[in-house]
């Protein structure tokens, strides 16, 4: 198979034909502060390590910014459907941060402030970055494309977890209902990644590399280690085999198998 | 005056114009050289991505407030961009998302050297930095508010005008939130308002100048603020951004018209 450099110029063959960016961010999930019915938890609280947990998710989803540049600062921004697709994309993790959050404070006293500190982002190689990134070109794509491939599942499977270990209906509806979002995200991300690793070999052992070298979840390094750690151990500790599974899933993207990223990410 | 963040990301909304009737243009089509202009915008407003890339590899993204806004801002202009390219489809002027790469690609080194460029100068500078980013965010959002009500005051079209009145509108909530933050930042840093000025007077051109043939500047820019009615218009944008502390008595607007031909009552 041709290397396609600029596949996604060429009208006849192009990554996730399916997928319609304009659909997509003409009918995208804004605030949904209407139906998170916090009223409900003041009846039935969440559990401090179930909060612990969505503070988790929330600083993670609210990392999409940071991550947003070191994906922006490559040949990816050039391509006008990715980057309708990303300026969704972000628009959705933030709302469903928010969403996060507001669980937070309704289980707080009233009054309490939003958290506005500023994003921990520890290593800044945003010139390093750069530089690397453009002379690589058009390969930095399906990197691009498979991290939130990725990180999508991840999330997806969190949200699963969370549900299984916390009995609460109102959360259970929310969770569920941001699992939908994801996975309409992924099938733009899943398609978008498993073409372009297929189309170009330097994609696939670039990706390879750098799926190694991420931190899971994306936006981890936003919070202390130790953070981590407990998101792992709490959501899949007594689960390894669905960290597995999602390992087993990395496995059928083109270049990508026995790398067991989140294994390794989780440390069981 | 403080700018209420949430309040902003709450009602963030994209631009509606599917109460308008479009089939008015085709009894009462817009012309030529209007189309040209909107055709300009248009681009500009998705190209928006680009700036937002640009901002991010400054340490501004790390601040709560500013990327709440930077998310639901890009969303908003990506929006009017899908607003004008349905004014251009119902013209018979596609605008896919495949051309608008196609100029990204054009941009070359001089764009993929940018980020780098900002990044170092962020970088030294630290949190100064964001000032500039601010008043020049705040001048480009002036203009754009300016520009659009320009141009529907000079056309008197009962659809298109009403619709530039809009993206206005929003564009204004644009204005409020970059000027605040200017003003502030620059009230509070001496080194800021240094930065600032030099920035500003070194390197600011109209909106579009850096990813726009500079025949088309030209043209767009002498459609909507020739004459004197354009000279007073440009004035008052000078105006506004000489307001700020430390930025008294620059003409910057003024100054980068004139250099792409476009002068007061001569051109009228």
């Amino acid at each position: 198979m041709p290397e396609h450099k600029e596949a996604s110029v060429d009208s006849t063959s192009f990554p996730a034909p399916h997928f319609d960016v304009r659909d997509y961010a003409r009918t995208a999930a804004g605030s949904h502060r209407d139906t998170l019915a916090l009223e409900t938890y003041r009846e039935h609280p969440l559990t401090t390590d179930t909060l612990r947990t969505l503070r988790y998710l929330q600083i993670i989803e609210r990392a999409t910014m940071t991550h947003l540049r070191s994906v922006l600062v490559t040949a990816t921004h050039k391509d006008a459907r990715i980057t309708a697709f990303l300026t969704t994309w972000a628009f959705e993790k933030y709302w469903i941060a928010d969403a996060f959050e507001q669980i937070g404070l309704a289980h707080q006293p009233d009054g309490t402030d939003v958290d506005r500190a500023p994003f921990n982002t520890p290593s800044e190689h945003t010139i390093r970055e750069s530089v690397i990134a453009n002379i690589i070109g058009v390969p930095m794509i399906a990197v691009h494309m498979t991290l939130g491939t990725v990180d999508t599942w991840l999330s997806r499977a969190a949200y699963a977890r969370v549900t299984a270990l916390e009995p609460n209906v109102q959360l259970a509806q929310t969770l569920a209902s941001f699992s939908q979002l994801k996975e309409r995200q992924l099938s733009f991300f899943e398609a978008q990644a498993r073409y372009r690793l297929t189309e170009s070999k330097q994609g696939r052992s670039l990706t390879r590399r750098r799926l190694t070298k991420t931190p899971w979840p994306i936006g981890a390094k936003a919070e202390p280690r130790a953070a981590t750690e407990n998101f792992f151990s709490r959501l899949f500790g007594d689960v390894p085999q669905v960290i597995d599974e999602l390992d087993a899933r990395v496995d059928t993207l083109p270049g990508q198998s026995g790398l067991h990223l989140l294994r390794k990410a989780a440390q069981l | 005056m403080a700018f209420d963040i949430d309040k902003y990301t709450s009602t963030s909304k994209r631009v509606a114009w599917g109460d308008l009737d479009f089939e008015e243009f085709v009894t009462n089509p817009l012309p030529e050289a209007t189309l040209r202009a909107l055709r300009y915008m248009c681009d500009i407003e998705y190209h928006t991505v680009c700036y937002l890339r640009d901002l991010l590899v400054t340490p501004s993204h790390k601040e709560a407030d500013v990327s709440a806004f930077m998310t639901m801002w890009n969303r908003e202009e990506f929006w009017h961009g899908e607003a004008l390219s349905a004014v251009l489809g119902a013209h018979g002027i596609t605008v896919d998302f495949d051309q608008l790469k196609a100029t990204r690609l054009k941009l070359g080194w001089k764009d993929r050297l940018d980020p780098i460029k900002q990044s170092l100068l962020g970088n030294i500078v630290g949190k100064d930095f964001i000032a500039v980013h601010m008043i020049w965010g705040a001048a480009n959002e002036w203009s754009a508010v300016a520009a659009y009500n320009r141009l529907a005051d000079l056309e008197q079209h009962p659809v298109m005008s009403e619709l530039l009145r809009r993206i206005a509108k929003q564009e204004a909530r644009h204005v409020a939130f970059y000027a605040t933050q200017a003003r502030d930042r620059l009230a509070k840093s001496k080194k800021a308002q240094v930065l600032a000025r030099f920035a500003l007077k070194n390197a600011w051109g109209p909106v579009g100048s850096s990813v726009m043939e500079p025949a088309e500047v030209t043209h767009v820019m002498g459609h909507i603020f020739a004459g004197e009615e354009g000279l007073r218009e440009i004035r008052k944008l000078d105006e506004h951004i000489s307001r700020m502390p430390g930025l008294e008595g620059l003409t910057i607007v003024e100054t980068s018209m004139k250099k792409y031909g476009v002068s007061g009552p001569k051109a009228a």
